[in-house]
């Protein structure tokens, strides 16, 4: 099977910073890929290459089995990009906006009609139909946004950071929007600060660390990696003691940001937690089954949470 | 889709957004409407008060119209679309997309154009109403105008790519570097009372030779002939203007990207 994307070895410099070292990716057709890492460590680089924004110093990108490089002009028609902040005509209306990118594109009168009325339909612009993009809230100008990077039926949809700039409950209707789009087979690339994000949308991810990726997998699969099925996080005066009784239950233990957590091999309740605890002063504790963010800090191994912005 | 009729489809596009926003935009259009048409009634109430100066009412309408009008909303005009873009985020958005450079180009041209043509009726209708004649080829003059505007376009670009970051820029950068053009352009005195340098400089100006060439059609009825060598001259730098264009919109695209 042809990959929508295959990137290879790519390297990249910026004067004497060495942004991508060996990155390399595969999207098949179909999947939803979820690039993840701190700030810096070059996901954005590799969303420009891709889009073509960039070039690249070494290494190979293919789109669709052709290198990129010789598609030229043609490979823009197979990309579709939405990044966080939409780059919309503020005076136009949303149908404008949508009819000047199928123009630009070179979509038929007749299908750009149809295209436009079916994008309208889909990401329910229709009420604001007579609305100037200018005027509509952030969550709906990112729907359009994204509803515009689909108008030539892109092969590849690249979304960066596509919720960043909106507030949560327009980030749950893009997530239930670019959800739509995974069940119909669209192919995306995904970057993304959210964890919760990329674990609900992503059937693949990869993470990324100083310029290549450091895991790469399904989210079960890299959930898999963590020595623990649920995670355990505590506060205490005394970290010290903590410490001491988990590994004498056999319990991982890991810090990060200051905030101890408890990685147990087998699901246990609260207060068998707190049992097993006692004595060691802790002050607060709760439990959870392991998370894409727990597999990010134990994979890539940095003491910030994503989540937690940037 | 041939590639000849894909560049058509997307110069159309970027024309036909770019008035569909100017004609959203009521004020700046009525800004722009009153600017020439003040402008006319002011000069002709000047040259009317004073006899010896009613000959030359004819030029001064060619000058209002190249000088003042066309510098104003298709130098300033262009300038303002390219700043408008930067502060929107859309010039990276479009490289994304299979738009040629010479679409993009070619469609701020066409634009500027149309808007180009409504201030000639416009102002021209005033100029005739106060007395002011037309004396050559209307054919000739429509040439001059197309090239006026293609050039300034062209000087737009570079003026926009360069200098104008935010919109707020681009008065400054006309302020700073358009308004010198236009003295340099003989808008304000004729080429002959300036010092020998600043004529030297003068020439090399494309202001200057649309202003020389539009008032030779309108105000003293010239032929191609006589103005052989102005056409000539822009007709080059139309040519450059296009190239400009193009390497300007590459080097907003080249600096945007590397935010």
């Amino acid at each position: 099977m042809t990959a929508v994307l295959q990137i290879e070895g790519v390297h990249k410099w910026f004067a004497d910073r060495h942004v991508l070292d060996g990155f390399s990716l595969r999207v098949d057709p179909g999947e939803v890929v979820g690039l993840l890492g701190p700030n810096g460590c070059g996901k954005s680089t590799v969303l420009n290459i891709v889009c073509k924004l960039l070039t690249c110093d070494a290494g190979l990108v293919r789109l669709m089995g052709e290198p990129l490089s010789e598609l030229g002009y043609h490979a823009r028609g197979l990309i579709g990009l939405c990044s966080q902040h939409s780059a919309l005509y503020p005076d136009l209306l949303p149908a404008e906006n949508l009819h000047f990118f199928a123009r630009l594109y070179g979509l038929s009168e007749k299908e750009r009609k149809e295209r436009v009325a079916e994008l309208m339909h889909r990401f329910e612009l229709e009420k604001f139909a007579s609305t100037r993009v200018g005027q509509l809230s952030g969550g709906w100008q990112q729907r359009l946004h994204l509803a515009v990077s689909l108008i030539h039926r892109p092969k590849l949809l690249v979304l960066d950071e596509p919720t960043a700039a909106v507030d949560l409950e327009a980030r749950m209707e893009l997530w239930r929007l670019i959800e739509g789009l995974r069940d119909s087979g669209t192919t995306i690339l995904l970057t993304s600060h959210h964890l919760a994000e990329a674990q609900r949308l992503c059937s693949r991810v990869a993470l990324m660390r100083s310029g290549k990726v450091v895991a790469e997998g399904r989210v079960p699969e890299l959930l898999s990696r963590i020595p623990g099925q649920s995670v355990a996080k505590v506060h205490s005066e005394n970290n010290q003691a903590i410490m001491q009784r988990a590994l004498d239950l056999g319990w991982h233990v890991r810090q990060h940001s200051g905030q101890m957590r408890l990685l147990l091999p087998h699901d246990l309740s609260l207060r068998e937690i707190v049992d097993a605890l006692e004595g060691t002063q802790v002050s607060a504790v709760s439990v959870q089954p392991v998370t894409l963010e727990d597999a990010y800090l134990e994979l890539v191994g940095v003491s910030a949470s994503l989540s937690e912005g940037r | 889709m041939p590639a000849r009729h894909f560049l058509w489809v997307q110069t159309l596009a970027v024309a036909h957004r770019l008035l569909l926003e100017q004609w959203r935009q009521k004020r700046g259009l009525i800004f722009w409407a009153v600017f020439p048409s003040t402008m006319m009634l002011l000069f002709g109430l000047v040259y009317a008060h004073n006899d010896s100066m009613r000959a030359g009412l004819d030029a001064a309408a060619a000058g209002i119209l190249v000088g003042a009008a066309l510098f104003f909303s298709c130098l300033g005009g262009t300038v303002a679309v390219i700043a408008a873009e930067r502060e929107r985020g859309t010039l990276p958005r479009l490289l994304t997309t299979p738009l040629h450079p010479a679409a993009y180009f070619l469609g701020v041209v066409m634009a500027q154009l149309l808007l180009a043509l409504m201030q000639v009726v416009m102002l021209y209708s005033i100029a005739l109403w106060i007395g002011v004649r037309y004396h050559g080829s209307l054919f000739l003059g429509g040439v001059v105008l197309l090239l006026s505007v293609f050039s300034y376009v062209g000087m737009g670009f570079f003026l926009g790519a360069r200098f104008a970051r935010r919109s707020e820029e681009v008065v400054v950068a006309l302020s700073a570097i358009g308004v010198p053009l236009l003295v340099l352009g003989g808008t304000f005195f004729p080429l002959e009372i300036m010092p020998q340098g600043m004529q030297a400089i003068a020439q090399i100006n494309p202001m200057l030779h649309m202003n020389q060439a539009f008032k030779g059609v309108a105000a003293y009825g010239m032929g191609f002939n006589e103005l052989r060598f102005e056409l000539i001259f822009l007709l080059v730098f139309c040519v450059f203007s296009l190239a400009l264009g193009i390497q300007s919109y590459r080097h907003l695209l080249g600096v945007d990207k590397s935010k």
